[in-house]
C-alpha cells in the first residue's frame, strides 16, 4: 500500500484500518500525521452530530395513546382494570429504578458516552500528543505525574453538563477508555458489565473514575496505571 | 421463531430498547432532515410503527438496524406526502441557527454548519458512520450502494470538510 491508497482508505474510514493500512501508517511518519490529522477531525464531527434531543414519548407510551387502541381500551371496562393494572406496574418499576439510583445511572451514562466513541474499541499504538493530554487533564484539575503508559485517544467531552477528560489507554489486552469525572463523587468502587463491556467507576480525589474495557483484567490494569499516573491539584 | 419482543416482557424491553435509541434516532433524523419538527415526527412515528410491528423482531442484535431503516423509510413516506418546497441553503441554516449555535466550542459549532451544508449523499453515511457506529458494510445496506460507493462518499464527505476547515492536504489528498 503507498500513501496514496492509505489516505483515501483512513479517509473513508479512519477508525477501522485494514491489515494493509496498518502496516503502511507503521511504517510512514507522514502517513501517521496525516491519520491524527483525521482522527482529531472525526472527534470534532462526533461532537458536532450530538445536537441536543428532545424529551418525547417512549414506545411503551405511544402505543396506548394511539387513536384506535386507546378507543379499544375506554370501550371495554375490563380494560380499564388492565390499564390500572400497568399503571400501577409503571409505578413500580419507577420506584424500583428511582431506588436502585444514581451509580447504575453513572453507570448507563458513562456507558452510553462511549458509544459514541469508536477509538475505544481500536488497537493501536500510534500515541495521541502528550502535550494535548497534559491539557485536557489539567483544564479538570488533574496533573500527571507519572507515565500513565501509551494514551492513544484524548478529548474533552462534556459529559453531564461538565467538560470531562476522556482518555483512551492501549493495555495488554486491547485498548480502556477511561473518564475523569471530577463533578461525580464516589464512596466506593463499582463494578459493571453491561452491553458487551465491564467497567468500574473509582472513587478518586474529589470525585471519581470511570474505566471501561472489554475485559475485567484490562480494566484493573488501566485504573492501576490512571490511577497512579494522576494528581489532583485543585480539589 | 425467536421473537424477543413479543408479551408483557418483551414490550418492556422494546419501550426499554426505543428510550436507549431514541437519541441516536432522533439526532439521525434530524441529520438526514435538516429540520428539528420533521426529525420529531420522523421519530415518533417511525416508533409508533416499531411498536406496532415489534414482534416480527426476532433479535435484539439487529433492533438498531431495524429502527435506522423505519426512520429512514419515514423520513422518506414523510418527504413524499408533504412534498415539501425546495428550500436554499441558506433558509435552512437560518431556519436552525439556533441549534446549529448550540455547542459550547466554536470548532464544533463551525463544523456542524459544514456537516449541515454538505450533499445528502455525503453527509447520511457520515452520520451513519460517526454518529451510529455503523460498519461501511452496513451502511452500504442500509442504502442499497456497494460498499465501494460509500468508501468513496465517506472519504469525500471528510476532504470537502478537510478543505472547509483548510485542513490542505498534500497533491494526493486532493483528488476529486
Amino acid at each position: 500500500m503507498n500513501c496514496l491508497e492509505f489516505r483515501r482508505a483512513a479517509g473513508a474510514d479512519p477508525h477501522r484500518l485494514s491489515t494493509d493500512a496498518i502496516a503502511h501508517r507503521d511504517a510512514c511518519p507522514q502517513c501517521v500525521a496525516h491519520l491524527r490529522q483525521l482522527l482529531a477531525m472525526d472527534a470534532t464531527i462526533r461532537k458536532a452530530l450530538q445536537i441536543t434531543v428532545p424529551p418525547g414519548r417512549k414506545a411503551g407510551d405511544i402505543a396506548p395513546r394511539a387513536p384506535a387502541v386507546a378507543a379499544a381500551v375506554f370501550a371495554n371496562p375490563r380494560r380499564w382494570y388492565a390499564l390500572a393494572a400497568s399503571i400501577l406496574g409503571g409505578v413500580l418499576v419507577g420506584v424500583v429504578l428511582w431506588a436502585s439510583g444514581p451509580r447504575n445511572a453513572l453507570a448507563r451514562d458513562v456507558l452510553g458516552h462511549i458509544a459514541h466513541e469508536p477509538e475505544s474499541l481500536v488497537v493501536t499504538q500510534v500515541p495521541a500528543d502528550a502535550e494535548r493530554v497534559r491539557e485536557v487533564l489539567a483544564r479538570d484539575g488533574v496533573r500527571l505525574r507519572s507515565n500513565m503508559g501509551l494514551v492513544s485517544y484524548v478529548m474533552s467531552c462534556s459529559f453531564r453538563g461538565h467538560e470531562v477528560p476522556h482518555l483512551v489507554v492501549q493495555t495488554a489486552g486491547g485498548p480502556v477508555t477511561v473518564l475523569v469525572l471530577r463533578d461525580e463523587p464516589a464512596t466506593r468502587a463499582m463494578k459493571f458489565h453491561e452491553q458487551g463491556y465491564v467497567g468500574t467507576i473509582e472513587p478518586a480525589g474529589p470525585g471519581s473514575i470511570a474505566v471501561i474495557g472489554g475485559s475485567a483484567a484490562q480494566v484493573q490494569e488501566a485504573a492501576e496505571r490512571v490511577e497512579a499516573a494522576i494528581e489532583w491539584i485543585t480539589p | 421463531m425467536n421473537a424477543p419482543f413479543a408479551g408483557k416482557d418483551g414490550e418492556t424491553a422494546f419501550a426499554r430498547l426505543c428510550e436507549e435509541l431514541r437519541p441516536d434516532l432522533f439526532r439521525f433524523a434530524f441529520w438526514l432532515a435538516r429540520d428539528r419538527q420533521v426529525a420529531e415526527d420522523v421519530v415518533q412515528e417511525a416508533m409508533l410503527r416499531a411498536w406496532r410491528s415489534r414482534e416480527s423482531l426476532d433479535e435484539t442484535a439487529s433492533a438498531k438496524q431495524w429502527l435506522l431503516t423505519i426512520v429512514r423509510r419515514e423520513h422518506a413516506r414523510l418527504y413524499e406526502r408533504k412534498r415539501f418546497k425546495t428550500v436554499q441553503l441558506d433558509e435552512l441554516v437560518s431556519d436552525e441557527s439556533p441549534e446549529l449555535a448550540m455547542a459550547e466550542e466554536r470548532e464544533v459549532l463551525d463544523m456542524r454548519r459544514a456537516i449541515f451544508a454538505l450533499d445528502d449523499d455525503y453527509r447520511e453515511p457520515l452520520v451513519m458512520q460517526v454518529l451510529m457506529g455503523f460498519s461501511t458494510d452496513e451502511i452500504a445496506r442500509q442504502l442499497g450502494l456497494t460498499q465501494g460507493a460509500v468508501l468513496t462518499r465517506l472519504f469525500r464527505a471528510r476532504q470537502r470538510l478537510r478543505r472547509d476547515f483548510g485542513v490542505t492536504g498534500s497533491a494526493e489528498d486532493d483528488e476529486s
